[in-house]
């Protein structure tokens, strides 16, 4: 952690605070090693709310989510992974193919996902929920997802446009997505604790696509 | 209770293949030692009999019959005659027996009825219904009598003397008059029940099989209903007491007169186990109120029902069960009626829980008119199965889920309707919008026992060495895109070969052709291709290959 020992020994003293102790939260890997060193604690976290602004859809937000959507689908005891208002049909095949159990996925089609998204988190039945909000989403009605996850000890992931950037948000972590060659470029737009440069995540051409 | 009364018949099983096991009644097996294994297993049961003596009279019986001299008749042989008659009709001298011509002639104004079997019926299944409140181990003894396994209620309902006054005034209820008695084994206590007995004389109860045979000794052999001739050859040889009976030598007796009359008494006395059938209820709730003014706002309706509901809930934990469906009708004027039926992913009885889900629903109906009444019925009963809490919270130290997954399923099908929460599951098929399908029957995501997670392996490792074979087969079938488009968009053609989608499109990987199909009329014939487009996003685009060639775009990677 530190060259100095000395320097080492002082920071193990409780008294001592730190900017970073706050990340000291309980996190799954991301599955990709330059993004979990850049997130606070190390990846994603057990339980919050974490808000992923794209340009538009489909420049690779899902894929960050791949490898962890596959390892929460293997956890005893099974809890549900949501789908609230996905934008398109979830391709079972490729997901399959991935790693994610198909038996774990709960899709579900609503014109009002905030609710939807809030019962999904609060509940406990699911370890994860994804939910695709298009347009404005309060920063009131966050508070309460955010407040959800911490019910239901879930990891939460809602999906927004670019734009909402410059809103206020009480989400755990902000990440701007954008492509980038044959990956994506991440920016921590808000973390406790995390890196403040982009994090390129390499997907590795069509074949890392693939999973 | 419930659980109580399955251990005590699981004990009483494993009894009863012991007994079995040890021979035929006819073999030398020493009583003593059959009767002492018996008592050791059995000693637990407790069986309460409902006799009705004049279950004939009190199946026909209606509202506002006062002392009027009644008399239930039946055709036997050509001949209506009496089966019972009314304490009043008795006075005047008509006996069951009689000619019906006889007994007019006695009393003129004699109330002739005649008998009927369905409603006797109908009578001991109530009373069965109303016994299940107190134990749920009910079984009918037909024609004339009802049977409770009693001895895990004894504690609840306080003691032997408070359970008989609570039987007896609930079968008063029912407008039954029974007799009463209690004894370690089934029959015991019907014989006991079905014996005459003096205004005076205490009801026949025998807490323990040590007692047994002393009590039963002194009761006439008649109330065992042993077959006519069987209980005429007895008689003439002076025998007409059970203790005489159970005096007389096994062998002979089974010889004499079968091995049934033999087994009968060792049921008596328990000497054998008797297997009884409970009777499996199979009612349903309705209830009907009328608001003393019409509801027109949806919370008067909510509050209106929610006590109907917790009406329900008694119901329901009283008979130990759940529903899986229920209705709500709401009554307006003109016969009309708006319907908010609700299913349950899994057995409900809770108020709070079907209060919820039927607010949801009826906050989504629009009333047509005011409400003049409310209806609910339910689906079947089915019985309760109550798993223990976790001592942890879902997700938390490893804690399982208990209610959570379908109470969520619910809570969001009542909202957003049936078919807006769904599963996923693949269908072996390469056409891709065919390659999946919508999963409607959610279970709760379970991990139970070690069996299903071995099975799970199993099928786990049958499922990749599928996959393997698959993707062996098409070594392309894994460049698939997360999202698939719910019907394939179709693309501008560009300047040269090539389709625009938000700008020119650059080729990644391709063609991949799919052809298949031919056989059910929706065959494909396509080349796929994997492009990126001007945004920096993967698309799946394919090509028909039929004319007019066009391209569409049928999936984004995502």
């Amino acid at each position: 952690m530190s060259e100095n020992p000395r320097l080492a020994r002082l920071l193990e003293h409780p008294a001592l605070w730190r900017g970073r102790s706050a990340a000291q939260v309980a996190t799954w890997p991301t599955g990709f090693p330059a993004l979990d060193t850049g997130l606070p604690g190390g990846g994603w976290p057990r339980a919050g709310l974490v808000e992923i602004l794209t340009p538009r859809l489909g420049v690779g937000e899902l894929h960050l989510l791949i490898p962890v959507l596959s390892r929460l689908a293997k956890l005893t005891p099974a809890r549900w992974i949501a789908w609230i208002a996905p934008p398109f049909e979830p391709f079972a095949p490729a997901l399959a193919a991935r790693g994610v159990a198909l038996e774990r996925q709960l899709i579900v089609r609503t014109g009002a996902p905030l609710w939807a998204m809030e019962q999904a988190l609060g509940s406990g039945a699911c370890e994860a929920a994804l939910a695709w909000v298009q347009g404005q989403a309060r920063p009131r009605s966050l508070r309460r997802l955010q407040l959800a996850t911490a019910r239901g000890r879930t990891l939460g992931f809602v999906f927004r446009s670019a734009a909402a950037a410059r809103e206020t948000s009480p989400a755990e972590l902000r990440l701007a997505v954008a492509a980038r060659g044959n990956g994506v470029e991440v920016v921590l737009i808000k973390s406790r604790g995390g890196t403040t440069r982009p994090v390129r995540v390499e997907f590795g051409g069509v074949d890392g696509w693939q999973g | 209770m419930v659980g109580k009364a399955k251990g005590l018949g699981l004990r009483a099983e494993s009894q009863k293949a012991h007994a079995d096991a040890s021979g035929s009644p006819l073999s030398a097996l020493s009583p003593e030692r059959s009767s002492a294994c018996a008592q050791s297993a059995q000693a637990e049961e407790l069986w309460l009999a409902l006799h009705l003596p004049a279950i004939a009279l009190d199946a026909v019986r209606r509202e506002g019959d006062g002392s009027q001299p009644i008399a239930v008749v039946e055709l036997a042989q050509r001949v209506q005659r009496i089966v019972a008659a009314s304490p009043a009709a008795r006075e005047r001298g008509v006996a069951p027996g009689m000619a019906l011509a006889a007994a007019l002639a006695l009393e003129p104004q004699l109330d002739v009825r005649s008998r009927d079997a369905g409603a006797e019926r109908a009578l001991l299944e109530r009373l069965a219904a109303v016994a299940g409140e107190v134990t749920p181990r009910v079984s009918l003894e037909p024609p004339d009598g009802v049977l409770l396994e009693v001895r895990g209620s004894l504690a609840l309902f306080g003691g032997v003397d408070a359970l008989h006054e609570q039987v007896s005034a609930a079968a008063r209820r029912s407008g039954a008059r029974v007799r009463l008695a209690l004894a370690p084994t089934p029959l015991a206590a019907l014989a006991g029940a079905r014996a005459p007995r003096a205004r005076a004389q205490a009801a026949f109860r025998v807490m323990h099989r040590a007692q047994l045979v002393g009590a039963l000794a002194p009761l006439p052999l008649a109330t065992l209903r042993l077959p006519p001739d069987v209980l005429a050859r007895l008689a003439k040889m002076g025998v007409t007491g059970i203790g005489a009976a159970l005096r007389l030598p096994r062998a002979g007796l089974a010889r004499r007169f079968g091995p049934a009359t033999l087994a009968t008494l060792d049921r008596l006395v328990g000497r054998s186990h008797e297997p009884r059938r409970d009777v499996s209820r199979r009612e349903r709730y309705r209830a009907r109120h009328e608001p003393a003014y019409e509801l027109t706002e949806q919370p008067a309706v909510i509050a209106f029902v929610t006590p109907m509901l917790e009406a329900l809930e008694e119901f329901l934990r009283r008979r130990q069960g759940s529903i899986t469906a229920l209705e709500c009708r709401l009554q307006h004027r003109g016969g009309t009626a708006t319907r908010c039926r609700l299913r349950f992913a899994q057995p409900a009885f809770a108020a709070a829980s079907i209060g919820f889900l039927l607010t949801e629903r009826l906050a989504a109906i629009a009333l047509a008119a005011p409400v003049r009444a409310c209806e609910l019925v339910t689906s079947r009963l089915v019985p309760r199965r109550s798993a223990s809490a976790s001592l942890w919270q879902p997700g938390e130290h490893g804690g399982g889920l208990a209610n959570e997954a379908p109470e969520l399923i619910e809570r969001l099908r009542a909202r957003l309707g049936e078919e807006s929460v769904h599963g996923l599951c693949l269908v072996p098929e390469h056409r891709p919008e065919q390659a999946w399908k919508r999963d409607g029957a959610l279970r709760a995501p379970t991990h139970a026992s070690s069996e299903q997670r071995a099975e799970d392996r199993k099928r786990q490792a049958a499922d990749n060495e599928r996959q393997r074979l698959l993707a062996a087969s098409c070594p392309l079938s894994a460049v698939r895109p997360l999202w698939l488009l719910s019907a394939p968009l179709l693309l501008p053609a560009g300047g040269d070969a090539w389709p625009r989608y938000e700008g020119p499109l650059e080729k990644l990987a391709g063609p991949e052709r799919i052809e298949t199909g031919w056989w059910d009329g929706r065959d494909v014939e396509r080349d796929y291709y994997v492009v990126r487009s001007g945004a920096a996003v993967l698309l799946w685009i394919y090509r028909e290959r039929r004319p007019p060639n066009e391209w569409f775009l049928h999936g984004v990677f995502g």
